[in-house]
């Protein structure tokens, strides 16, 4: 579009403008409710501008955390989070990948069939096989671990298919000049495979992070004991006072806190993320 | 260094296409072959059997002594360079060079003393370091090369490797690549669809059609005796003039019932020579002229000088060692 027309830019800067607002509104009205005590929110004015308790807010959420709703402080669910988080984003990765190379770059009997399999899991969310899952995982004994928080959710039909899709766009020539200068197919997949699907893997890890870490339903059913509480699942357990008004101005401190490891991800790996999605190039 | 047979080899696709019929073919130590053919005629299949890229369903492959028919790539001992070179993006030059040579426990020193050596035939030094997206396609080119000259191996070969440059390099690659060979005298089979690289860089060339062989012979004698019609229209360029006897018939040798076959540059223009084209196009090349036409109702193509008159008309004469006769049937050449 080489057009310049004054107004239809005034125009679409404002509909980005009232975007932009609509989104982060909330995000700094949880941010403004964490700097005030309890009361100031309830008072029937909702201040707009940070108050004088913010160090104490949240130095009191990540040592103490509230005792009355059950929950551990929330560094403790932060470190939790962040387990499962990694647990999740990483064996994803390193099973997807494998899988994918072992369907693209290898012929093997029922091979149709394994494709197929792994197609059927994209249209099981969690959601749906959670009961059975559940019975699966009690029956393990992982209730209560960090391995009953994550492994359940490794298995991805989704990564298994972008890192074939990637394979596929690898020369053949990369896999036959390997072969001749002598490279076994594990060989290959570490030294050559690996490497150039490295952009694509930090795609999947920011996507897959936030995924992990956003998990709700999972952990609230998995963990009674608060040591294995999940900042997410936390944060709802707070805001069921049992008696008495919910401590907004910590419930919205731990919200804030519980914000930043994902954005840090997101900003981190920008240059990665966004270098992985629009590479072409191999 | 090794010599290469291929011994009455044959491929055959699971689903019963034939790619390669009954090739046989004996590869001297150093000698440089060229596989050429059209597309699809099975020259790259060929040389990928050879490779151990591609299965020998028929025959047998002797690299030196050793039948290697079951034998993996690797091990082989030889070294192949693709047409788009198929460098490793993520690795410098340096780290492409030596990735075969440390796959392969080569000590250090030795690595380092063959990389160094290779950089500097291929003068490469100055780009050790360097990614191959970093690269011009020339530069790529060579690294490929330096990546099977470092393996020293029994055998080189090369896939259409020039075709993905442009026509200027292309002849300078040619070149580089003929007196490479030259030095190392490697034994070395070579894949191309261009006759005229083909004809410039092999000693022996082996012109293949549908899978199979049509001529192998030194490249003057593929030139002045094509065995047959396929191969007198492929070889040369401008191509042969391949026409039915009957078509011109105050030519010697037209009394037989075939295809007869002469080249646009042995023709003689001749006021009152015994074959008349009618011009229906002319392209200038500037030291020479194209000049197309009909006789008879069948194509035709002269190669005249820039200066010559031209008119509707041209009439021709041809001396009678420049005709080549081939069976109207089989194609094959007669005589």
């Amino acid at each position: 579009m080489i057009e310049n027309r004054p107004g239809l830019n005034a125009l679409a800067h404002l509909v980005l403008i009232i975007g932009v607002v609509v989104v982060a509104l909330p995000v700094w009205v949880a941010f403004v409710a964490s700097t005030h005590t309890a009361t100031d929110f309830m008072s029937g004015t909702v201040p707009m501008w940070p108050g004088p308790h913010l160090v104490e807010n949240y130095s009191r959420m990540l040592d103490a955390g509230v005792s009355t709703s059950g929950t551990p402080p929330v560094a403790r669910m932060m470190f939790n989070s962040l387990v499962m988080a990694l647990a999740i984003a990483i064996g994803k990765i390193a099973i997807s990948i494998l899988s994918a190379f072992a369907i693209v770059y290898f012929r093997f009997p029922l091979r149709g069939l394994a494709f197929w399999c792994i197609f059927v899991t994209l249209m099981l969310p969690v959601e749906v096989r959670i009961v059975p899952t559940f019975q699966v995982v009690a029956g393990l004994g992982l209730l209560n671990s960090y391995a009953g928080l994550s492994i359940p959710l490794i298995a991805s039909a989704t990564a298994t298919f972008l890192f074939r899709q990637v394979f596929l766009t690898m020369p053949d020539e990369l896999v036959e000049a390997a072969r001749i200068d002598g490279a076994g197919p594990m060989k290959f997949f570490r030294d050559i495979l690996l490497p150039l699907s490295r952009t694509n893997m930090a795609a999947l890890f920011v996507i897959l992070f936030i995924y992990g870490w956003n998990q709700y339903l999972w952990p609230l059913l998995v963990t009674t004991d608060s040591s294995y509480y999940t900042i997410v699942a936390g944060i709802k357990r707070m805001a069921d006072a049992v008696d008495g008004l919910p401590q907004w101005h910590l419930v919205m401190a731990t919200a804030v806190l519980a914000m930043i490891p994902p954005v840090a991800v997101v900003i981190g790996m920008q240059r990665l993320f966004v270098k992985g999605l629009v590479e072409t190039e191999k | 260094m090794a010599s290469i047979t291929l011994d009455n080899v044959g491929k055959v696709y699971p689903g019963g296409t034939r790619a390669i019929g009954d090739v046989s073919l004996d590869i001297a130590d150093g000698e440089f072959i060229v596989l050429v053919g059209p597309s699809g005629c099975g020259k790259s299949t060929l040389l990928r059997m050879v490779a151990g890229l591609e299965s020998i369903t028929e025959g047998e492959v002797r690299i030196g002594d050793r039948v290697v028919n079951e034998i993996e790539p690797a091990d082989r001992d030889i070294a192949m360079v693709f047409q788009n070179y198929a460098l490793y993006p993520h690795m410098s030059v340096r780290q492409n060079l030596e990735y075969g040579l440390k796959n392969r426990r080569t000590p250090k020193a030795e690595i380092n003393r063959r990389v160094e050596e290779a950089a500097g035939i291929l003068q490469l030094a100055p780009y050790l370091d360097r990614k191959p997206r970093a690269l011009s396609g020339g530069q790529r080119q060579r690294v490929a090369m330096g990546r099977a000259i470092v393996r020293e191996p029994a055998a080189f070969l090369f896939d259409e490797p020039l075709s993905n440059l442009d026509a200027k390099l292309r002849v300078a690659m040619r070149l580089e690549i003929k007196e490479l060979q030259r030095r190392l005298s490697t034994t070395s089979l070579y894949v191309t669809h261009d006759q005229l690289e083909a004809m410039t860089l092999a000693d022996r060339l082996v012109v293949l059609n549908m899978g199979k062989v049509e001529q192998i012979g030194t490249p003057l004698d593929v030139y002045r005796k094509p065995a047959s019609a396929f191969v007198a229209g492929f070889i040369g360029s401008p191509a042969m003039n391949l026409v039915p006897a009957r078509a011109v018939p105050r030519l010697p040798g037209s009394a037989h019932a075939g295809l007869l076959g002469f080249r646009p540059e042995d023709l003689v223009i001749e006021p009152d020579g015994p074959i008349a084209m009618k011009i229906t196009a002319v392209e200038e090349l500037g030291a020479q002229r194209l000049v197309h036409g009909e006789v008879g109702g069948e194509p035709m193509t002269v190669t005249m000088s820039p200066q010559a008159e031209l008119s509707d008309m041209v009439h021709m004469s041809l001396p009678a060692q420049a005709l080549h006769r081939f069976d109207e049937k089989s194609g094959r050449r007669l005589d």
